[in-house]
């Protein structure tokens, strides 16, 4: 059943191309006006404030083998201290953070602001597709598929005696949709609000990060075991600068 | 911006003794060289094999190929040291193989039909 199909190039000119163009210029409309939108945006200054804490805790962390053993002690207990330490959080006010993201009118409406900017164009674009180029065949991939992809990919065909590979407009415009994201990130460097997935795990990481990290972070200070690597950094710095004079 | 290694990879600095030191925000921008090389390959890769008319598995093998010389490419403009601008091989030889996959079979669709099915 491979025959080859000789496909008209009114479609070539008229369905893939433009479709093509019409998605990255979405694209790059939706990356400036998310951009525009972006800049009425006000920090809240406790959870600034926690972020760099967490920081500075992880500054600590990763470089803890490079002070004396007494130093990085000292910093520890101001940190974990159970008292007054900064990373010390009682259980009732960890859930705050995250109520408070909730019922905050302002967080709310930005977060439905991205989340319409997403996918108003998506599902616009997705029912133009199909109410102009549905019921013909549009492309052809060029590798084999099972049978079972043939309904998702060729839904306005008809016939069944057409092999998987011709398939209709829909297809083509969820092709461009995956394909055109590295296009993107190349072309609008890295701070693109195109990729859909990048975005919702940014989302769902947002509201937790402030309550649950600053105990991760206690808790990692907690484990660190200090091996203080510099006790002979007299004698290396000796061997460095003889290479170098010699 | 077409990172086809021309921002050039940084280096970090690394202590000689046994303690890995790594700058992260250099570690960080030679990681977003790869990526931008391995997606701008990935899309030549694409519109090469299209107008060469592969299909099926070659049209794989052949993006398999590209991200092999890729990595060879990477690996011969840091100077074939890796340790002194990644902190391990698989950095520069898997990581990103995969996602290229996507914008490779977009353009090599596109490419294909362009040219063969007229």
């Amino acid at each position: 059943m491979a025959e080859d199909l000789m496909l008209d190039t009114a479609i070539r000119d008229w369905v893939l191309i433009p479709l093509s163009i019409v998605m990255v210029l979405i694209g790059v409309l939706r990356y400036f006006v998310s951009k525009l939108m972006r800049t009425s945006q006000l920090p809240d200054s406790k959870i600034i404030k926690e972020g760099q804490l967490i920081i500075r805790a992880r500054n600590l962390r990763a470089a803890a083998n490079f002070i004396p053993p007494k130093a990085f002690r000292a910093r520890k207990v101001y940190y974990t201290n159970e008292e007054n330490g900064l990373l010390y959080v009682p259980k009732g006010q960890g859930q705050n953070p995250q109520a408070q993201m909730f019922s905050d009118p302002n967080m709310a409406m930005d977060m439905m602001k991205k989340n319409l900017s997403m996918i108003v164009p998506q599902t616009l674009t997705f029912a133009w597709v199909n109410f102009f180029f549905s019921g013909f065949v549009a492309a052809k991939i060029p590798f084999p598929l099972t049978q079972r992809f043939r309904s998702m990919l060729q839904n306005g065909i008809d016939l069944s005696t057409v092999d998987v590979s011709y398939v209709s407009g829909r297809s083509w415009y969820f092709l461009n949709l995956f394909g055109l994201r590295g296009l993107f990130s190349l072309i609008l460097g890295e701070e693109n609000a195109t990729d859909d997935t990048q975005r919702m795990m940014q989302m769902s990481g947002f509201g937790f990060d402030p309550s649950k990290s600053l105990g991760a972070e206690k808790d990692g200070l907690d484990i660190v075991q200090h091996d203080w690597v510099l006790p002979k950094f007299e004698q290396r710095a000796e061997a460095v600068l003889r290479k170098r004079l010699s | 911006m077409a990172g086809h290694d021309d921002s050039g990879a940084s280096g970090k600095k690394s202590s000689e003794n046994e303690v890995p030191t790594f700058n992260v925000e250099n570690m960080q921008s030679n990681m977003k060289v790869v990526y931008y090389s391995r997606t701008f390959m990935s899309i030549i890769g694409g519109v090469i094999a299209g107008i060469l008319g592969f299909t099926g598995l070659m049209g794989f093998v052949v993006y398999v190929l590209v991200m092999a010389i890729t990595s060879v490419c990477l690996t011969a403009k840091a100077g074939f040291s890796i340790h002194s601008y990644f902190d391990s091989w698989n950095r520069v030889l898997m990581d990103g193989f995969l996602g290229g996959l996507l914008s490779f079979v977009l353009f090599w669709t596109f490419a294909y039909d362009i040219v063969h099915i007229f």
